[in-house]
C-alpha cells in the first residue's frame, strides 16, 4: 500500500487516495442528485401524477395494462391501436405490455409481492389466486350485464368466488376447445365426420395410425392443453376434481376408468412425443400434417391456412366427445379475464375501458378471427357471430366449416366444472397435477388406481390449504 | 505515505476541520470499506434479503395473491415433505447435478490441457468452448428445446441415415423418461463446462515452469507428470470449479423449466423447478419456498465441505 502511495508522488499518474475518496464521494452526490432530479422529472410524467391524483384525481391519468401476446396476432394489433385510441378519446395515458401466455404467472406474482406494476392484468386461465389482492369487480359486471346481456355462466365461475361473494376478475371473452381432425384420415376409415365419442377417438386413432402410420396428439405434460384435455375425459367419463360444494371428488371409479382409457389411448394412437409437449406443440404436429386429431382452439387451423393451407383444408372440428355414459363436456380453451390489483390508481377510468372493450366485442372477435368468444351475450354481436361462424370472413373452405361452434356454449364449461374455478383448482392447473397423473400411468410407472389415489391427495393438501385461507368452500 | 503527509501539513495545521476530515480519508481502512461497500450492499440486497424473505415465506401461510403473512412453523416444510412428488423431485435433483458435474470435472480437465498446447486455431477452439457460457441460460435452454423438438428435431434425421430409426421413426428425446434426464444432464453440462475449463486452464497456467522442467529433466512422462505433478496441483482449482459447477446446476431452474417441464411426469423435476411450479405457477408461495429452502443446507455444506478441502491442500 505504501509503496502504491510512493508511487504516486512521483509519477502523479496514480489517483491518491484522499483524492479517489473525495472524487467518488462527489461522484455519488451528483449520482443521487441526478436520481433525485429524475425522480422529480417523473413525479411530472402522466404516470405518476395519475398515481398521485387517485380514482377521481383532476390531473392527467394514466393505465398500463399487462396482457398475452394473442395466439392470432392480428389481435394484439388492433387492440394496441384500440387502446391507445380509447385513451385519446377519454384523456387517459395507456400503456400496453404483451408478455407470453407461460410468462404471466411469474409476472404477475412479482408484481404482487412488489405491490407494483400494470393497473390491469389479463390472464388466459382464471386468476382466482389473487383474490385477495385485487378490486371487487361486481359493479362493472353487474354494469356490463344491464348494458350488453347475461354473463355466460362457466364465464362467471373463471371469474367469480361464491364463497366469498367477490368477482375477482372481469372475463370478457372465453375461447372454445373442440376437438381438431384431419378429414381425409378419417373418411379413410369410415368417419367422414370425425369421432364424436372417445371410443370412436380410440378405434379410429388407432385404425389411422395402423394404415397410415398417423399418430394422435393429446398432450400429458407440463401445458394448458393437456390440462384441458385431461378434464375433458375425466368429466366425460362423469369423474371431477370437485363437486358443485367445492369438495374434492377426484378419487372415483369414474376418474380411474378416464385414467386407464387415456393409458390405452396413448398405447394405440399416440407416441412418448405428448408427455414433452408445450403448449405450441399440438399446433405445430397438426399444421405439420403429421397428427390425426387434437384437442385445441382454432389457433392451429388458422396457422394452418397461412403456414400449410393444404392441411388446413382437411382440418375440420368436432364437438366435445361423448364419455360411457353420453355426457359431452369440454374445457373452455382460454379464458380471459382482468384483474384490478388493488395499487390501481384510476379505478374508475379502468373500469369504463373494461366496459368499453366488452362494447366492442365485434371487432375485437372479428380481430381474432373468431377465436374469442364474447362473454356477455349481447345479442347484436352473437347474432353477429353466428353468421360469421356460417360463412368465415376469413376464407374457411368449405366456408361454414367453423358452424359448429355456435353450438359450443352447451358443451364447454370451466376448469372448475361442477364447481367455480376457486384457487385451489387453480393451483391444481397451475401444477399440472391432472397431466401428471394421466402420464404416469400411460408411461407404465403406476396404475390407475394409485396413480388417482396421489393426485387426490395433492388435491386435497391443496384444497385444506386454500380453505384455511377462507377462499374455498366444501369441507373435504 | 510520506510525501503525501508532507504535502499537507500546511492546512492542516491551519484548518482544524479539515485536519479531522484528512485524518478520516487517510484511514487504511477507509479505502478498503469504500471498494467494498458495493459489493457488500450487492449481497445484502441481492443475497441477504432474498434469503430472509425465503425463510420468512417458508414458515408462514403466505401466498402470491396475498400480503397476509401468518407463522406457521414447520407446517409448511411439512407440507413439501408429504407430497409424494417430493422424493423423486430430491433424488433427480442430485442425480443430474452429480452426474453433469461428474462429465464436467472430466472434461473441463482435459479441455484445459488442449487448450493449454500450441496449436493451430487455438483461439477458435477457445472461442467454441466459451460460446455456451456467453449464452444467457434461458437462451441456450430454448435452443436446445428446438434441437430436441419431438416433430422437428435433427437427431431424428442423423438418426434415420445412420439406420438407428426406421423411415419416419422419432426419438422423441423428451419423451422418454431416461433419455429426457440424459438431456437435461447434457445441457447441463454443455453451460457450465466453459466455466471450469477457464477456472483449470488459468490454475495449470499457473503451475511453475521449472516444477515441469525439473520433471522432465528427471525423465517423468507424460502421464507420470499428469498424475504425480499436475492434478495434484490442480486439484484445489478443480474442486473451486466442481463447487461453481454444483452450485449452478443444483440451484437452476431454467433448463428443466424450459426443456421437460419437469417431464415426462415428474421424471425430470428438480427442487428450483418444483420450488417454481408450486411457488409461483401455483401461487403457493409458502409451500414453494419452503421447497426452495431444501437446497439451501446442502448448498451450504458442499461450499463449506469443499473450500475446506481446497483450503487443506493449499496448505500440504
Amino acid at each position: 500500500m505504501a509503496g502504491v502511495q510512493r508511487d504516486s508522488t512521483k509519477s502523479g499518474l496514480i489517483l491518491p487516495r484522499r483524492n479517489f475518496l473525495v472524487g467518488t464521494g462527489l461522484f455519488a452526490a451528483a449520482a443521487t442528485g441526478l436520481t433525485a432530479c429524475a425522480g422529480g422529472t417523473s413525479a411530472g410524467s402522466p404516470s405518476a401524477a395519475a398515481s398521485s391524483s387517485g380514482g377521481g384525481g383532476s390531473g392527467p391519468k394514466a393505465i398500463k395494462i399487462l396482457l398475452w401476446s394473442h395466439f392470432v396476432p392480428s389481435y394484439d394489433t388492433w387492440f394496441d391501436k384500440w387502446a391507445k385510441a380509447w385513451g385519446s378519446k377519454n384523456g387517459v395515458s395507456v400503456t400496453v405490455d404483451h408478455i407470453n401466455q407461460a410468462d404471466l404467472p411469474a409476472r404477475t406474482a412479482a408484481e404482487f409481492s412488489a405491490g407494483a406494476g400494470h393497473d390491469l392484468i389479463e390472464w388466459i386461465t382464471p386468476p382466482s389466486a389473487y383474490e385477495p389482492s385485487v378490486h371487487d369487480m361486481a359493479d362493472v359486471v353487474s354494469e356490463a350485464v344491464k348494458k350488453f346481456g347475461a354473463q355466460i355462466p362457466f364465464c362467471k365461475l373463471s371469474s367469480y368466488n361464491p364463497h366469498t361473494g367477490k368477482y375477482y376478475g372481469f372475463c370478457h371473452t372465453w375461447t372454445p376447445d373442440p376437438g381438431d381432425y384431419r378429414k381425409s384420415l378419417w373418411t379413410g376409415i369410415g368417419m367422414p365426420t370425425g369421432p364424436s365419442s372417445w371410443a370412436d377417438l380410440l378405434t379410429g386413432g388407432a385404425e389411422i395410425k395402423a394404415k397410415r402410420g398417423v399418430r394422435m396428439g393429446i398432450g400429458m405434460s407440463s401445458e394448458v392443453d393437456s390440462n384441458m384435455a385431461a378434464r375433458a375425459l375425466i368429466w366425460s367419463y362423469g369423474g371431477a376434481v370437485q363437486d358443485v360444494n367445492e369438495n374434492v371428488t377426484l378419487n372415483s371409479p369414474e376418474t380411474i376408468q378416464a385414467v386407464e382409457y387415456m393409458a390405452n389411448l396413448f398405447k394405440q394412437t399416440m407416441t412418448a412425443e405428448v408427455f414433452s409437449w408445450t403448449a405450441a406443440s399440438n399446433n405445430q404436429g397438426l399444421v405439420a400434417g403429421q397428427l390425426s386429431y387434437i384437442l385445441n382452439s382454432i389457433s392451429a387451423y388458422r396457422s394452418a391456412q397461412t403456414g400449410n393451407p393444404n392441411v388446413a383444408k382437411d382440418i375440420f372440428f368436432t364437438p366435445a366427445l361423448k364419455g360411457p355414459s353420453g355426457t359431452a363436456i369440454a374445457s373452455q380453451h382460454v379464458v380471459r379475464s382482468y384483474i384490478m390489483p388493488k395499487w390501481a390508481a384510476n379505478v374508475d377510468s379502468c373500469k369504463q375501458f373494461l366496459m368499453d372493450l366488452v362494447g366492442a366485442a365485434h371487432d375485437s372477435v372479428d380481430q381474432s378471427q373468431l377465436y374469442d368468444f364474447p362473454a356477455f351475450k349481447n345479442p347484436t354481436v352473437t347474432t353477429t357471430l353466428d353468421g360469421w361462424l356460417k360463412s368465415d370472413p376469413y376464407k374457411s373452405d368449405p366456408p361454414d366449416k367453423l358452424a359448429l361452434l355456435a353450438t359450443s356454449e352447451k358443451w364447454s364449461t370451466n376448469v372448475g366444472h361442477p364447481g367455480p374455478a376457486n384457487p385451489a383448482i387453480g393451483e391444481i392447473f397451475d401444477t399440472n397435477i391432472l397431466p401428471t397423473m394421466m402420464a404416469d400411468v400411460a408411461r407404465g410407472k403406476s396404475s390407475a388406481k394409485s396413480a388417482v389415489a396421489s393426485a387426490t391427495q395433492q388435491c386435497e393438501t391443496v384444497f385444506k390449504k386454500w380453505r384455511k385461507q377462507k377462499l374455498v368452500g366444501g369441507t373435504k | 505515505m510520506s510525501a503525501i503527509e508532507t504535502g499537507s501539513a500546511a492546512p492542516i495545521t491551519t484548518q482544524p476541520g479539515t485536519r479531522r476530515k484528512r485524518r478520516l480519508r487517510d484511514r487504511d481502512g477507509m479505502l478498503g470499506s469504500a471498494m467494498l461497500l458495493p459489493a457488500v450492499a450487492y449481497l445484502i440486497f441481492f443475497v441477504g434479503y432474498p434469503l430472509v424473505l425465503a425463510i420468512m415465506y417458508a414458515f408462514s401461510n403466505v401466498t402470491v395473491g396475498s400480503s397476509k403473512f401468518d407463522f406457521v412453523g414447520l407446517q409448511t416444510f411439512s407440507t413439501a415433505i408429504h407430497d409424494p412428488n417430493f422424493p423423486g423431485v430430491v433424488a433427480h435433483t442430485f442425480i443430474i447435478t452429480g452426474i453433469s458435474q461428474a462429465i464436467v470435472i472430466v472434461l473441463c480437465t482435459v479441455l484445459a490441457f488442449v487448450l493449454a498446447a500450441d496449436f493451430h486455431g487455438k483461439w477458435f477452439v477457445r472461442f467454441l468452448v466459451l460460446m455456451p457460457w456467453t449464452t444467457p441460460v434461458a437462451l441456450g435452454a430454448i435452443i436446445w428445446l428446438w434441437m430436441l423438438d419431438s416433430i422437428f428435431t435433427p437427431f431424428d434425421w442423423f438418426a434415420q441415415h445412420l439406420g438407428i430409426l426406421g423411415p419416419g421413426g422419432h426419438l422423441n428425446m423428451l419423451g422418454h423418461a431416461g433419455l429426457a434426464t440424459g438431456s437435461v444432464i447434457a445441457v447441463q453440462a454443455w453451460r457450465t463446462l466453459p466455466l471450469a475449463t477457464v477456472i483449470v486452464l488459468a490454475g495449470l497456467s499457473s503451475i511453475p515452469r521449472d516444477i515441469e522442467e525439473q520433471s522432465e529433466v528427471d525423465g517423468a512422462g507424460f502421464w507420470r507428470r499428469l498424475f504425480g505433478i499436475q492434478l495434484p496441483m490442480l486439484a484445489p482449482i478443480i474442486l473451486v470449479a466442481l463447487l461453481f459447477g454444483i452450485v449452478f446446476t443444483f440451484s437452476d431452474m431454467a433448463v428443466v423449466f424450459i426443456l421437460t417441464g419437469g417431464g415426462p411426469g415428474d421424471a425430470t423435476q428438480v427442487l428450483a423447478s418444483w420450488a417454481f411450479y408450486k411457488g409461483i405457477n401455483g401461487g403457493n408461495l409458502s409451500v414453494g419456498a419452503a421447497d426452495a429452502l431444501f437446497m439451501f443446507p446442502v448448498l451450504l455444506g458442499l461450499a463449506a465441505v469443499v473450500l475446506t478441502m481446497a483450503s487443506r491442500r493449499r496448505g500440504d
